[in-house]
């Protein structure tokens, strides 16, 4: 903490927390699980001039399963990967919650946090994007929503005012014929920060043609995006050889990837259409067999 | 009573280590202590032009800011005085120290270091041992020539040692000009870093004329002589205290922090504390060098090895530690296992702007093996030989001699490993084993020979009242178990006793006599034979009493389960507790020393120039063989199988044993696939574990381990080294593995999934930087 | 400023600094030493504590936001008077601990696992602890201790 006096505030309610932001926001750095802020802040990254702590927050606990499924800000990754509503509507979410870090990260780090950190690399922001993620921000004046592609400005920005919480993110949950995934490259099995994260979420129809396509990349860019011409080229296609060799070129040519001690920008783009590949053809199987497990595709 | 010799005895501080009750050198603390950080270098290399400490030192709660001069000697040096304990005029690498503040509290310390005004001029750093080779090259010690040796060797310049073979040149070159096939590659390595999970520290003071160290030193005794050497006292003028290691592989056998601490002791008249952060502790640590080597073969058609010229460049860093004897191993490594006909060995180290390199296990053996494996399977593929077949042709026999001329008894024991993995795993199988879709299958074999520190060490046992015996050693158990399983093993068999009976202290350089250190797995085969020679006495001591007490001929009593026995009589004995208090009055107590250095094999010393390190004492021989499995989309390394058969002598504890083996085993698979130190513009690009990546659980499997026991019989019960060398072959293993799985030859360490998908894709290879 | 929290049971009041972390308050202000500080960047596990059951990286918990929590360390893994748990046990036999400075932290970590778990496969071990890094095993120890702790063959 900085030499100056620091300011702390341990919210217990949402109420008090927005009181505080209204006051002093521009001061206030949030913190709930503390797996980023900590470390960036005992690393000197970050000199908060004053805490706010809302790890109690009972408001953003909750998580509703109706039309939308709406997942309050403090679900924490371990309860991403263990709740069975969350396992049925959005495997892809729990499979990527299951990738950060270790046990011990998943179970302090949350959902909020993990976009508001806004890593390039940030593991649940694509699964996010092709499930049409909308981030609901509170502050003491009321509410507004806003789609979480619209939300995450960069590398570590976001649209968030110093008055506002993320209190929600929603989403629109897998449809029957639709199967999702999210793959991640790394280097080790564990523990990794994505080398490239790739989510995709495929729907079909009886006959097998793709009727709608997500698909999202991490790590390639400031922030993760959906690969827009390559969905466009797979839309309409049996995710036949041709189909899909073109749409990984497409891929491959939406990214800037950069070089950074954990790869080359050269690895990064050689991968991508082979990942694209086994992505669409896991959201296939998982459409047509919809009893199947999700399981770690590290 | 069964015997402990071969017994799975838990080790005798696992208990207090379980409880989190185990006091490492971290943990360590002292009434009235003091907390020191260190302000370190921000750039590789330049000039000091302003250093203020006057605002840090006029800080609340900073008692001393303490800088280069107030450094008792210009320049210490294990090897070579090269190194100042603060950089005064030029700063030499990233990281190195350059003043330290002592305060109240770390917290305070750390932010004091803020407030001192640094200002240096950047010098272009040297950057990597081919830019310090090359004509014109800025000197990083200009000095070079004025620096004090204890013993001179070559070196000259940005060359800090140069170890040359004594060799035919002319033959040679005749040799390579009729050879049927000549093979030559280059085979490159990074840095890697030992990464023990307890950061390094140190706690000192200054007390009754002489520095008190405590510190979680696997050598003691040299940090002794260092701290000694560095402040300008006599050796006898430190006390060095250990405690647990959480870990070392080496890079705790130099002192680092602990002569910062008793400096700063001394000037501060209280105890010091100082702790690395894990980034100051990568960055300052003496990991294994970076180095390339060119390896050329020149072979007949029929598999022959007819010449082998090697040419070695190592990354020395920006001072010299011990490291050059690190470069006489090439012309231990390439002799040791294969025949090589005529062999030429040039091995140059190489001062650079970067951290001094130093020893973690295995030192260069890791990639000196790495390049001669690859280069054996390249051979083998151009000849169109298989790999293993080529490698029995060639392998050294019983009697055979190395390039320094040491000759190996049992060289033969390589074959007989080649042949326990193959009862395991035939080779043919393997071959034959398809690939599954989307990957591809490869299986390579490495053979190495490796040492046993030859190291003296002496231990001292006593006789306690209760009958339970008192071990006092400087030995350190840095966790792989060779003083709380081996000696202790050992010790309590002589007598009967179990080894919770043994006890033994932490290591103090005033009450112990001197030893070398937790190194070259040289602990349980040096210090369990002193232990023995001690025992004798003490039996003796104790036969005489005991001859007294029962009546008999000593030469009639045998000691068993902790009493003394008349041979054939087994009732009629007298407990060794008896026997203790029964000598006070008249003997007095009952003590026993031994001591042990391995003689040294005889070797040609005329073989090289520069030979700082001549022979490879109480070898061992191991053969690895891995099974990969290669991911072509994401060039993404499996190991599916690892087996590993190594001579051993006498397993004293199998489960420490297994232990030691799978621990290397893991290392090496983060030295050749996860981790990797790459240094550009002279600067670490892996700062902190998150982008160094040690191996995790998910990554390593369990290894085979298939133990050789020919006991060596210098040895306590035959026990040769055992912990170090699991980690020399596995980089060689893997490599060969992966090389197979690609049909292309991968020759860098780390093995990088951009290289094998460069590799695979038919680009060029990518250079390491 | 004040937290109260309970450590291994024994309820506890303490005046912090805000920078704190909890591992500096285990660490320093109750000399409960058995938790390690590794990596200060929640790497390597070794100063895996419970917070409220759940194993979390001590090193990069901010102290006042455990305020009222319940925390257990190593030092209250055995029972009372002293009594190693099973695991603890396990460790022991199989050779899962050499340097031991890893040991709390997979302790914890395996404790809380093996709450929700309570008969692991070996590759459910290994994935349970892949927030612990180990320098000195390689790990198949580790699985045998636990293995050998729930009464399973090694």
């Amino acid at each position: 903490m900085s030499t100056q006096q620091s300011i702390f505030v341990d919210a217990i309610d949402l109420r008090g927390a927005l009181a505080a932001l209204h006051e002093r926001g521009s001061d206030l750095t949030v913190l709930a699980g503390g797996t980023d802020v900590m470390v960036q802040y005992l690393r000197g990254d970050v000199l908060p001039r004053g805490l706010l702590h809302i790890r109690r927050l009972p408001e953003l606990k909750e998580r509703k399963f109706g039309r939308r499924t709406v997942i309050g800000a403090l679900t924490t990754h371990w309860q991403l990967v263990t709740d069975q509503d969350v396992l049925i509507r959005h495997p892809a979410l729990a499979e990527a919650a299951a990738t950060v870090g270790g046990r011990q990260t998943q179970n302090a780090g949350t959902i909020a946090g993990n976009l508001v950190n806004a890593s390039p690399a940030a593991d649940l922001l694509p699964v996010m994007l092709v499930s049409d993620g909308v981030v609901t921000l509170t502050s003491s004046a009321g509410s507004r929503d806003l789609p979480v592609s619209d939300f995450v400005l960069g590398r570590r920005s976001t649209a968030r005012k110093p008055d506002e919480l993320v209190t929600s993110i929603s989403f629109e949950r897998l449809a029957e014929s639709a199967g999702e995934v999210y793959l991640k490259i790394g280097r080790r099995h564990a523990m990794e920060v994505a080398i490239v994260g790739l989510a995709a979420r495929l729907a079909f129809d009886a006959d097998g043609n793709v009727t709608d396509a997500g698909i999202a990349i991490a790590s390639v860019a400031p922030k993760a995006f959906r690969a827009q011409l390559a969905e466009k080229r797979l839309v309409g296609t049996k995710l036949d050889d041709e189909s899909m060799r073109e749409a990984g070129e497409l891929v491959r040519q939406s990214v800037h990837p950069i070089d950074d001690a954990r790869a080359t920008a050269d690895y990064r783009r050689r991968l991508l259409p082979a990942l694209l590949r086994d992505a669409v053809t896991i959201c296939r199987r998982r459409a047509f067999n919809r009893g199947e497990a999700t399981g770690h595709a590290n | 009573m069964t015997s402990l010799i071969g017994a799975d005895v838990a080790r005798t501080d696992a208990e207090s280590k379980v409880r989190g009750e185990a006091v490492y050198g971290v943990d360590y603390g002292s009434l009235g202590m003091l907390h020191a950080k260190l302000l370190r270098s921000p750039i590789p290399a330049g000039s000091i032009t302003k250093l203020d400490v006057t605002a840090a030192r006029g800080l609340p709660g900073v008692r001393a800011v303490v800088t280069g001069s107030d450094a008792p000697v210009a320049r210490g040096g294990a090897v070579v005085r090269d190194q100042p304990l603060f950089a005064t005029s030029v700063v030499r690498y990233e990281g190195e120290p350059i003043a330290g503040v002592i305060a109240e509290t770390e917290q305070i310390a750390k932010r004091a270091l803020g407030a001192i005004v640094l200002e240096i001029d950047p010098l272009l750093p040297v950057g990597d041992v081919e830019a310090a080779l090359a004509p014109g090259a800025r000197l990083v010690h200009p000095d070079w020539k004025d620096y004090e040796c204890s013993l001179e060797y070559p070196r000259a310049g940005n060359i800090a040692c140069e170890v040359t073979s004594d060799s035919d040149l002319r033959a040679l070159a005749r040799i390579v000009a009729q050879a049927d096939v000549v093979v030559e590659s280059e085979y490159r390595a990074q840095r890697q870093y030992q990464a023990y999970i307890e950061p390094k520290s140190a706690v000192a003071r200054w007390e009754d004329g002489r520095y008190v160290v405590h510190t979680a030193s696997q050598f003691p005794f040299n940090v002794r002589d260092q701290v000694a050497q560095f402040l300008g006292v006599r050796v006898s003028d430190v006390r060095v205290i250990g405690h647990h290691i959480g870990g070392g592989f080496g890079a705790k056998l130099d002192a680092s922090l602990e002569i910062y601490a008793a400096l700063f002791a001394r000037h501060v008249g209280r105890p010091v504390k100082i702790v690395n952060e894990r980034s100051e502790d990568l960055l300052s640590c003496g990991c294994r060098e970076n180095a390339i080597v060119r390896l050329r073969t020149s072979l007949a058609s029929d598999g022959r090895i007819l010449a082998r010229e090697a040419d070695v460049l190592m990354d020395n860093g920006a001072y010299s530690g011990e490291v050059p004897l690190m470069a006489s191993l090439p012309m231990h490594v390439f002799g040791q296992v294969y025949r090589t006909g005529l062999a030429r060995v040039n091995c140059r180290l190489m001062y650079t702007n970067t951290a001094p390199t130093g020893a973690f296990r295995g030192v260069s053996g890791t990639y000196l093996y790495f390049a001669l494996e690859r280069h054996m399977d390249e051979c083998a593929v151009r000849l169109g030989l298989d790999r293993r077949a080529f490698r029995l042709q060639n392998l050294l026999q019983d009697g055979d001699c190395t390039l320094v001329g040491q000759v190996l008894d049992d060289a033969g024991v390589l074959a007989e490993a080649f042949d326990r993995v193959e009862q395991v795993a035939p080779w043919s199988e393997l071959m034959r084993r398809p690939s599954t879709p989307g990957k591809r299958h490869g299986v390579g074999i490495a053979a190495a020979t490796w040492l046993t520190n030859p190291g003296p060490g002496t231990v001292t046992l006593k006789l306690n009242e209760d009958g339970t015996l008192g071990l006092v050693s400087g030995a350190t158990d840095n966790g792989s178990g060779a003083v709380t399983m081996g000696v202790t093993q050992i010790a309590a068999e002589e007598f009967g006793l179990r080894p919770e009976d043994v006890i033994i202290q932490m290591p103090d350089t005033d009450a112990a006599g001197y030893d070398a250190g937790s190194q070259g797995s040289r602990t349980t085969h040096i210090v369990g034979r002193a232990t023995r020679t001690a025992a004798a006495e003490v039996r003796e001591k104790i036969f005489a009493v005991g001859s007294r007490l029962l009546e008999v001929d000593p030469a009639d009593l045998n000691i068993a389960e902790g009493a003394v026995h008349v041979k054939g009589a087994p009732t009629r004995s007298v407990p060794l507790s008896k026997i203790a208090i029964a000598a006070m009055s008249t003997s007095g107590p009952i003590v026993g020393t031994g001591s042990y250095a391995t003689p040294l094999p005889s070797y040609n010393p005329a073989c090289a120039n520069g030979l700082l390190f001549p022979v490879f004492p109480t070898p061992t021989y191991h053969v690895h063989l891995a099974e990969v499995e290669v991911d072509e989309a994401t060039g993404r390394v499996t190991v599916l199988r690892y087996i590993v058969a190594q001579e051993v002598g006498k397993a004293i504890n199998p489960t420490g044993v297994r232990g030691q083996i799978q621990g290397g085993v893991a290392q090496g698979i983060g030295y050749a696939l996860y981790e990797g130190l790459e240094i550009a513009d002279s600067r670490y690009r892996q700062r902190t574990l998150e982008t160094y990546r040690l191996p995790l659980a998910v990554d390593v499997p369990d290894v085979e381990i298939l133990l050789l026991e020919h006991g060596d019989p210098a040895g306590p019960h035959g026990a040769r080294g055992v912990a170090e060398p699991p980690i020399v072959p596995v980089a060689a293993a893997i490599g060969n593995a992966v090389s197979d799985a690609l049909g292309k030859a991968v020759n860098q360490i780390p093995i990088r999934p951009d290289e094998i998908l460069a590799l695979l894709s038919g680009d060029d290879p990518i250079r390491l930087r | 400023m004040q937290i109260e929290l309970s450590v291994n049971g024994v309820p506890t009041r303490l005046d912090i600094e805000a920078h704190a972390t909890l591992l500096d308050v285990l660490r320093g202000d109750l000399e409960l030493t058995g938790t390690k500080r590794g990596c200060d960047e929640g790497e390597c596990g070794a100063c895996t504590v419970l917070v409220d059951g759940q194993a979390v990286d001590s090193c990069i918990v901010a102290a006042h936001s455990v305020n009222g929590c319940a925390i257990e360390t190593v030092e209250g893994l055995a029972r009372a008077r002293g009594a190693l748990d099973r695991l603890q046990r396990g460790f022991i036999k199989a050779g899962a601990v050499q340097c031991g400075f890893c040991t709390p932290g997979f302790l914890i970590t395996l404790t809380a696992y093996l709450r929700e778990h309570p008969a692991p496969t070996p590759e459910e071990i290994r994935e349970a602890v892949a927030g612990n890094i180990c320098r000195c095993t390689g790990y198949s120890q580790i699985v045998e201790a636990v293995r050998a702790s729930i009464g399973e063959e090694i």
